[in-house]
């Protein structure tokens, strides 16, 4: 065969005859995909360092002399660990290769329980496949098989049934390398080792459900799924979690009308294929069994089911034309078109501006926040470009909880080329492990510690010297000195909206953002929502603009009587609103209250009419998350009852109260959203397959400084 | 032909001793010498590392890089652990310096700073004496900053194991020495050799006590004095200790130059006590075993040796005489590797379970003649499969009694006890009687 010409950084390998180049250092067990081939593994995990544990992947190698002639190496070899070089011959289909699987195998299978029929991997597990394709068809073992515990548990989600095991370490090394806690180990030796947790911890990893997916055989197994169905009885549909912003792709296994799992699904912009425990154990909500099924009326003090007609009548009754009079609060699961058509009902026939989405302590009004003072953008940094940061400064809440994908991505700069990253917070976080430099401040004093620790960044550097003199009265200690270190040149910023629910969450997010603008950071700049679709409520405009009131005011108007009637659209206020009392008082208060839902909440005792609404795995619709990616989620279900998708909700309410041409898909929604908004463009439906569409970022408007803060 | 003498020729536990007996002179002319130089001295000796694999020990201090970019360091692996053997545990106890000065010289040619003994924590004496070595050579400025004024700095300490057969492989003792569990790492081709990239990651030479020891002797009297020994074989070079042990009047450390007949080790132990001589395990439990036939044709020598189907290993040469069964030595043997395996991959882990328990079956009376085969199959499947070097020597004392006694196996099977049926048989065998399974 004629050698291929070489192209630099590639090599020319050989794979069962088929002369092919693949990048220099390309693992073989990769090579052969490129073929369409495979070579069987278990150990082997392509997001993972490869280890050669199992032995599963076992191919003859040899190497091409000069003179056309193969040496083979004595020994065959593991290809999830060998490297592609130069000449390099590969044989993945001899004789010996096939023997060598089969004896895997055949060792794998002498101590595996083979208890299939009841396992919750039959039927997707990588032992039972690799078994039909290249196992042995019987057993030579006559010995007794090894007995361990069948339900061991390692945490709340995650029980381990040590019979199974195949040892192959993928979920040691998760905890190890992925999400960083170390909470798995093996324990003891030869026959007898096992993953475990260590004694008295727990698996309470934020990250622990990914172990169940990653484990090749039913040893790992979700303590809610635990013996619930069988994977060929579930219908598996693609979806979007919406239990942060992050926005993860995940599969959505249901039957019977009831989510069973959740697992993750491979997006490499988002989540690559992880999960947080939040997103993969969180969705319970949907199987409440008193999920609201038909609109319900307060007659006498007690709700009654009632008809939409009814229900509508009187919502027109107390909203139309109700001007200041009336407002909307929204929660975090609202799709773009919900929320849309819910502003544009508010703006058009209420004649309202009192609309918020925010439940945060500190609500920034339009001329305050990052935009307002510092004419910067919020969001500056998309998530994938997290892993290929070289310094970063953590500020707030435990990143691993608001954005956990950030946290991964950011880990794994740390891990691959030595990231450096600060953290300063108030209470121990998951990135401290990592972090070259931790600054713990006392509760409360966030502010000071971002503007101490920023005195001692510009100390390093020229320029800024206005807000150098401002910082004046920040002393750095030593500490800060040496956090400072690590942010001599450029540096990534990255903090919550979380942050707005501390008392110094305003001057914190404006020190951190003169901080970015002072050393030219302001590129790097992030503050990134909490909620599901807090960003695509931020970009529709579902706050009260320059004339509303926010959600404070409206808690407060509530209570005064300047509000009479009250939406609730997808949220709890007990649940996201700091002050009970408040809420309280304002729901008892207020005159009409409309409490539009998809899961049963505290609110609902308070209202006078209930909607029941779809959840999002009822109705289709968009969500953007904290990259500003379109995401769109496709109806899984059907509705609950009578419950209805919001926007047909609202088209169907403004068509009372003025009849014109009526809305039937949500795209035309997004039509409407686009001639309104053109940023909004990417976002067309038909964009909208795969992994979605990104809005544009860091749209900013001269960066500046506001000192008043440090006075 | 009789004993000769170097590394176990005298006895000097502290540095008095061991200067009069001339003590840390290869040391000092090391140190005068280009660092090449030396290694040019041992690639002229032609030793080989004397652990048990017999590799070149010239291409491994070569191996090095010469233009220093990170910390470099040398690893004594004295983490002798192979049944049978129990030579570096004398050298150490006997002689500490000597093998402290052979690792200096090695760091002095490998430009290392700092050196790690690692010590099976069994050998609490070996670690104590070398311990105090370490100590009187800081005192005396032969370790630590400065060395001699050259402006060379270098550290040793000594590291104990935790009781781990698999921490003697080199790279699961580099993973033990860094505080991960003891378990081997990959090694090339699949990734960069100890000398580039080792204990973290930084260059790292890596040889056995005797080793290590060999090297003041050959700086000392030069490589190609050291070279005359051995000339008769046909690549083994100077001396070599067997521990030799098992059923001879006089068990000890007997250092013989290549080329000795195995026959004359034997005789030189006292000869075979209690019976006439029946097999021998010449290198350490995990090389293949030998019958009276093949011993008294051995000559001692790497590639010689091999001839007779065996290896020189780590010199634990064990001696047995007619009374032993031969299945209970191999179920003696499994067991031990089966408790030793570290569990990281599947042959090993599962393959020396297995052969454990169909060894057991068996002198329980309840083995099947398809056993054999089985055993035969078992072992090929983990020979050149497992992950490291525990699986093959699992594997090969198996085969190789399966080969030279197949007979103990077929009449044990077949009888559901020992073709060895005499009262020393008896001792062997861990169940009072042989239980119908």
């Amino acid at each position: 065969m004629a050698s291929l010409a070489q192209e630099p950084g590639l090599v020319t390998i050989t794979i069962d005859g088929t002369e092919l180049q693949v990048p220099k250092g390309e693992l073989v067990v990769e090579s052969v995909k490129r073929l369409g081939r495979e070579i069987p593994i278990f150990c082997y995990h392509p997001r993972m360092k490869p280890v050669g544990m199992c032995r599963m992947c076992l191919v003859e190698v040899g190497m091409k002399q000069p003179d056309g002639t193969v040496r083979m190496m004595p020994k065959p070899q593991a290809g999830c660990t060998l490297p592609a070089s130069d000449n390099l011959v590969v044989i993945t289909d001899s004789e010996s290769v096939i023997a060598d699987r089969r004896g895997v195998l055949e060792f794998l299978l002498i101590n595996h329980p083979l208890d299939c029929p009841i396992c919750d991997r039959g039927g997707e597990c990588p032992l039972q496949n690799n078994t039909l394709f290249y196992g042995p068809s019987t057993t030579r073992y006559v010995e007794v098989k090894r007995h361990l515990p069948k339900a061991f548990p390692l945490s709340r989600h995650v029980t381990l049934d040590l019979e199974r095991c195949i040892q192959c370490g993928r979920c040691v090394r998760f905890t190890e390398e992925i999400s960083g806690d170390a909470q798995l180990a093996f324990l003891f030796r030869g026959a007898a080792m096992t993953p475990r947790t260590f004694e008295l911890t727990d698996l309470d990893s934020k990250f622990s459900g990914n172990v169940i997916e990653i484990c090749p055989v039913g040893a790992l197994t979700s303590s809610d799924y635990r013996f619930r169905a069988r994977p060929w009885d579930l219908e598996t549909r693609p979806s979007t979690c919406l239990e942060c912003a992050n926005g993860c792709s995940v599969w959505f296994d249901h039957r019977g009308g009831k989510m069973v799992r959740i697992n993750g699904r491979v997006n490499d912009a988002v989540n690559e294929e992880w999960t947080c425990d939040k997103g993969k154990f969180g969705h319970g909500y949907l199987n409440a069994p008193d999920r609201p099924a038909k609109p319900l009326i307060r007659k006498e003090d007690v709700l009654a089911a009632a008809d939409w007609s009814t229900a509508y009548q009187q919502i027109v009754a107390h909203f139309e034309d109700g001007r200041t009079a009336v407002a909307g609060l929204v929660g975090a699961k609202v799709s773009n078109e919900d929320l849309f058509q819910f502003k544009r009902m508010f703006h058009r026939h209420f004649h309202s501006p009192n609309l918020d989405h925010r439940w945060t302590r500190i609500l920034p009004s339009q001329t305050e926040g990052v935009r307002g003072l510092h004419g910067i953008d919020e969001v500056h940094t998309r998530i994938a470009e997290w892993e290929s940061v070289n310094a970063a400064l953590v500020v707030g809440n435990d990143l691993a909880s608001d954005q956990p994908m950030v946290y991964l991505r950011l880990r794994k700069a740390w891990q691959r080329h030595g990231a450096k990253v600060v953290v300063i917070s108030e209470r121990p976080t998951y990135a401290d492990h990592f972090a070259s430099a931790v600054i713990r401040c006392e509760e409360g004093k966030l502010f000071e510690a971002v503007a101490r620790l920023s005195a001692a960044v510009l100390q390093n550097r020229e320029g800024a010297d206005a807000l150098r003199a401002a910082l004046k009265p920040f002393a750095p200690d030593a500490k800060d000195r040496a956090a400072a270190e690590a942010l001599k040149g450029e540096f990534f910023t990255v903090c919550s909206e979380s942050v707005y629910a501390k008392p110094d969450g305003g001057k914190t997010v404006s020190a951190l953002a003169n901080l970015a603008v002072g050393t030219d950071n302001a590129q790097r700049f992030n503050l990134y929502p909490v909620g599901a679709n807090d960003m695509g409520a931020a970009l529709l405009g579902v706050h009260p603009g320059g004339q509303g009131m926010n959600t404070r005011e409206i808690l407060e108007g509530c209570i005064q009587g300047r509000i009479k009637s009250l939406w609730l659209l997808e949220c709890d206020p007990f649940a996201l609103w700091h002050d009970h009392q408040q809420v309280q008082d304002a729901l008892e208060n207020v005159e009409f209250l409309v409490v539009q839902t998809s899961a049963p909440n505290q609110a609902m005792q308070y209202a006078s009419v209930v909607l029941p609404c779809c959840a999002h795995v009822e109705a289709d619709g968009t969500y953007t998350n904290i990259e500003r990616r379109v995401q769109k989620i496709e109806a899984i279900w059907r509705p609950k009852g009578d419950a209805k998708p919001s926007w047909k909700l609202f088209t169907e309410l403004m068509l009372r109260m003025n009849p014109s041409r009526p809305i039937f898909e949500p795209s035309e929604l997004m039509e409407m959203i686009i001639a309104e908004d053109e940023s909004f463009a990417p976002a067309a439906y038909h964009n909208l397959e795969g992994n979605g569409a990104c809005l544009p970022l860091g749209v900013d408007a001269g960066a500046q400084l506001f000192m008043e803060i440090y006075q | 032909m009789p004993e000769l003498k170097l590394l176990l020729k005298h006895k000097a536990r502290t540095l008095d001793e061991y200067r009069r007996i001339g003590g840390y002179a290869a040391f000092q002319k090391a140190l005068a010498m280009d660092r090449q130089a030396v290694i040019d001295e041992i690639k002229k000796s032609g030793l080989r590392g004397r652990g048990g694999a017999g590799f070149p020990t010239w291409i491994k201090w070569n191996g090095i890089p010469k233009q220093k970019t990170k910390r470099h360091y040398v690893l004594c692996n004295a983490d002798e652990g192979e049944p049978g053997t129990f030579k570096d545990k004398e050298l150490m106890e006997s002689t500490p310096h000597q093998v402290i000065e052979g690792m200096m010289i090695a760091g002095w040619a490998t430009q290392a700073d700092v050196g790690y003994i690692y010590i099976r924590a069994e050998f609490m004496d070996c670690a104590r004496a070398v311990k105090s070595a370490i100590d009187e050579a800081y005192a005396e400025g032969l370790l630590g900053k400065n060395i001699q004024g050259t402006g060379w700095d270098f550290d040793l300490h000594v590291h104990l194991g935790a009781g781990s057969y698999e921490c003697g492989e080199e790279s699961a003792m580099m993973s033990s020495l860094m505080g991960e569990r003891g378990m081997p790492r990959l090694k090339a081709p699949h990734a960069p050799l100890p000398t580039i990239a080792g204990l973290w990651d930084s260059p790292t030479l890596i040889n056995n006590v005797e080793t290590f020891a060999c090297a003041p002797h050959i700086i000392q009297n030069g490589g190609d004095w050291y070279a005359a020994m051995g000339a008769s074989t046909k690549n083994s070079r100077g001396t070599k200790i067997f521990s030799v042990s098992g059923h001879v009047n006089k068990p000890g450390n007997y250092e013989i130059e290549f080329g000795t007949k195995l026959s004359d080790l034997l005789e030189l132990a006292g000869g075979i006590k209690g019976g006439a001589l029946k097999a021998c395990i010449p290198g350490g439990s995990s090389v293949p075993i030998l019958n009276a036939e093949s011993v008294a044709k051995a000559v001692i020598g790497y590639e010689e040796i091999g001839e007779v189907g065996s290896m020189v290993g780590s010199g634990g040469c064990i001696f047995f005489n007619e009374h032993t069964c031969i299945v209970a030595l191999m179920w003696r043997t499994a067991k031990f590797y089966m408790r030793e395996s570290c569990g990281k991959c599947t042959p090993c882990r599962e393959g020396t379970d297995w052969l454990f328990q169909i060894h057991d079956r068996i002198i329980k009376g309840g083995g099947r003649p398809e056993d054999i085969n089985l055993l035969k199959q078992i072992c090929a499947q983990i020979d050149g499969r497992s992950f490291c070097g525990l699986g093959d020597a699992a594997a090969w004392p198996i085969v190789a009694a399966l080969k030279v006694f197949p007979h103990e196996y077929e009449y044990f099977i077949q009888h559901g006890k020992s073709i060895v049926d005499t009262p020393q048989s008896k001792l062997m065998f861990p169940y009072a009687e042989p239980v119908p399974v």
